[in-house]
């Protein structure tokens, strides 16, 4: 069953001087197994916003529904937390453990397994994001490199058997191999445990190759909902409302600009490379 | 002007080398970009410049005086202004004029002489209308461009931008590039920027590349940018125009060219659309 996000509204200090709406009125569904990406600037209300996917927040308007659980509900809230995984920014800070494997199994021992079975599951989970069980169990996390340490504290989220898997800015401050690796792990993981991954990222290169689909917010509010073909269309307002474009997407912008018509799925140098050598052949 | 002969340094119980015989010179209102992958020691060489780090071997002279010379740490801190990568750790005060003030009054420089740099320093960077703000309510962006007006304060000569970028988002990244070129060009200011994205290497005179503690790559951001496969050996990559750019070069659409940016690609483009 999807999430279901129905007029979500959040007021922080509400009645008080200091009352503040960081998201309003937000109505839209993830279905199951889609990669969704969110965009928007900081202060937009996207980190407020995923934090009630697994009710580590509750509308103080309107509802959020995981895989029919009301997360509004105490009770409900804990049986639709158990299937979101979250993934904060920089979650390699929050590495602790002596061990690798321990901290990757700290998550799972906390869900109640037994030690065998957490085991298992981390040492599954650690070959999933591309760390070697043999290489790097027993290793301090401190010896990793800001890379491994991504996929370290990954695989602890993977090894809870998350239904949807909800990260905040997975590839920031890696570098661009490192950004290239995440990314493809991430939509391995998502082919192997058929979960719904759900994306903030400021890289719109990596959310135009990666999503399906693409909420945009802006102030609080859904700005726009579409496909990265729908959306990237859009980027002179992109571009108006303070928002990054794909670089390509700016140029075919700047060539439009220039008097030169150019299609409005044009946002990869891929579909770029073609274009230009359609129209090139043409004339 | 700052030298780098030979230097090496190892973290305490570390089996390899950080550094592993750099040598350079970044001259007098240059600027200067350092890529590197994760664990490059692009890092370890910036904390290098202002005597935070001491080589193991080798040595570091900043305006001739050398960084191992204890006595000369405080006027080698006053000219050389360390922007680190995480806003949060770098404001101390309730305020942001206290805030970009520490330094100065730290050095104790004069009061009417804080409050006039504290303008300037905000007004450079863009903040002269939050003087009265509390950091802890700005944004990342807002409170990295208050952590470069409080390394501003000090009056530096060379500005040391360790990955100041790295956690923030694009309009963040876009302002803190802009700011440091604007102080590199009106202001003389030498400028060190380090960084992991391509794209904000452009704007420097020159590029180098680290790897495995060593200089790896030299040169313009044009020449380094032709050696897209070397860098992608070295876990790095071009700027996404610059991608572009060999894709079409590669197909015969566009003549050989030195394009990096948007709008230098709209040109090559432009005139290889009307010569069509």
């Amino acid at each position: 069953m999807p999430i279901i996000v129905e007029k979500l509204t959040h007021t922080y200090m509400p009645n008080t001087d200091n009352e503040f709406v960081a998201v309003e009125d937000i109505t839209l569904t993830i279905n199951d197994g889609e990669f969704f990406g969110i965009i928007g600037h900081t202060g937009s209300g996207k980190s407020t916003f995923i934090q009630h996917l697994n009710g580590l927040m509750q509308p103080t308007g309107g509802s959020v529904t995981v895989d029919g659980f009301d997360m509004s509900d105490k009770k409900q809230r804990a049986k639709g937390r158990a299937l979101v995984g979250m993934v904060f920014q920089y979650p390699d800070y929050q590495l602790f453990d002596s061990t690798v494997l321990d901290d990757v199994s700290f998550g799972p021992k906390n869900m109640g397994l037994d030690a065998e079975e957490a085991k298992q599951r981390s040492i599954e989970a650690m070959r999933m994001v591309g760390l070697d069980p043999e290489l790097f169990a027993e290793k301090s996390p401190f010896e990793l490199s800001g890379g491994e340490k991504r996929r370290a504290a990954l695989a602890g989220i993977i090894a809870m058997r998350p239904k949807y898997l909800v990260l905040d800015e997975p590839m920031a401050g890696l570098d661009p191999s490192g950004r290239r690796e995440i990314l493809a792990t991430i939509n391995s993981l998502r082919d192997e445990l058929n979960c719904t991954v759900i994306m903030v990222s400021h890289s719109m290169e990596d959310v135009a190759r990666s999503a399906e689909r693409i909420a945009v917010m802006n102030d609080g509010r859904l700005y726009a909902l579409g496909t990265p073909d729908e959306i990237f269309s859009r980027t002179k307002e992109l571009i108006s409302l303070g928002l990054d474009a794909p670089q390509t997407a700016r140029l075919a912008q700047e060539l439009r600009e220039r008097g030169f018509e150019v299609p409005e799925d044009i946002y990869t140098n891929e579909r770029f490379v073609s274009w230009l050598k359609g129209r090139m052949n043409d004339a | 002007m700052i030298t780098i002969e030979n230097i090496e340094y190892s973290y305490d119980g570390a089996l390899k080398k950080a550094l592993d015989g750099v040598s350079l010179e970044i001259g007098d209102g240059e600027f200067v970009a350092i890529v590197g992958h994760n664990g490059s020691g692009k890092s370890t060489l910036a904390k290098m410049l202002n005597a935070l780090l001491l080589p193991d071997e080798g040595s570091v002279s900043v305006f001739g005086m050398a960084t191992s010379d204890e006595e000369k740490t405080l006027d080698i801190r006053k000219k050389v202004g360390i922007v680190f990568q995480n806003p949060d750790n770098q404001i101390v005060t309730t305020v942001v004029e206290e805030d970009v003030g520490f330094g100065p009054e730290n050095l104790g420089v004069p009061t009417t002489e804080i409050i006039e740099r504290v303008h300037n320093a905000l007004d450079a960077v863009g903040m002269l209308d939050y003087a009265k703000h509390a950091p802890h309510m700005l944004s990342g962006g807002q409170k990295q461009r208050i952590a470069i007006a409080g390394v501003l304060a000090i009056d530096p000569d060379v500005l040391v931008f360790d990955e100041a970028t790295a956690m923030l988002d694009p309009l963040g990244r876009k302002a803190v590039i802009e700011i440091a070129s604007r102080l590199n060009k009106e202001k003389g200011k030498t400028v060190v920027m380090i960084t992991q994205y391509m794209e904000e290497v452009i704007a420097a005179d020159r590029v180098i590349v680290m790897n495995g503690g060593k200089v790896a790559m030299t040169g313009t951001p044009e020449e380094i940018f032709k050696r897209g496969n070397e860098l992608r050996a070295l876990r790095l990559d071009v700027p996404v125009m610059v991608e572009l750019r060999d894709m079409l070069q590669a197909e015969g659409l566009i003549p050989e060219n030195d394009a990096l940016s948007v709008s230098e690609m709209a040109e090559v483009i432009c005139r290889s659309l009307l010569k069509n």
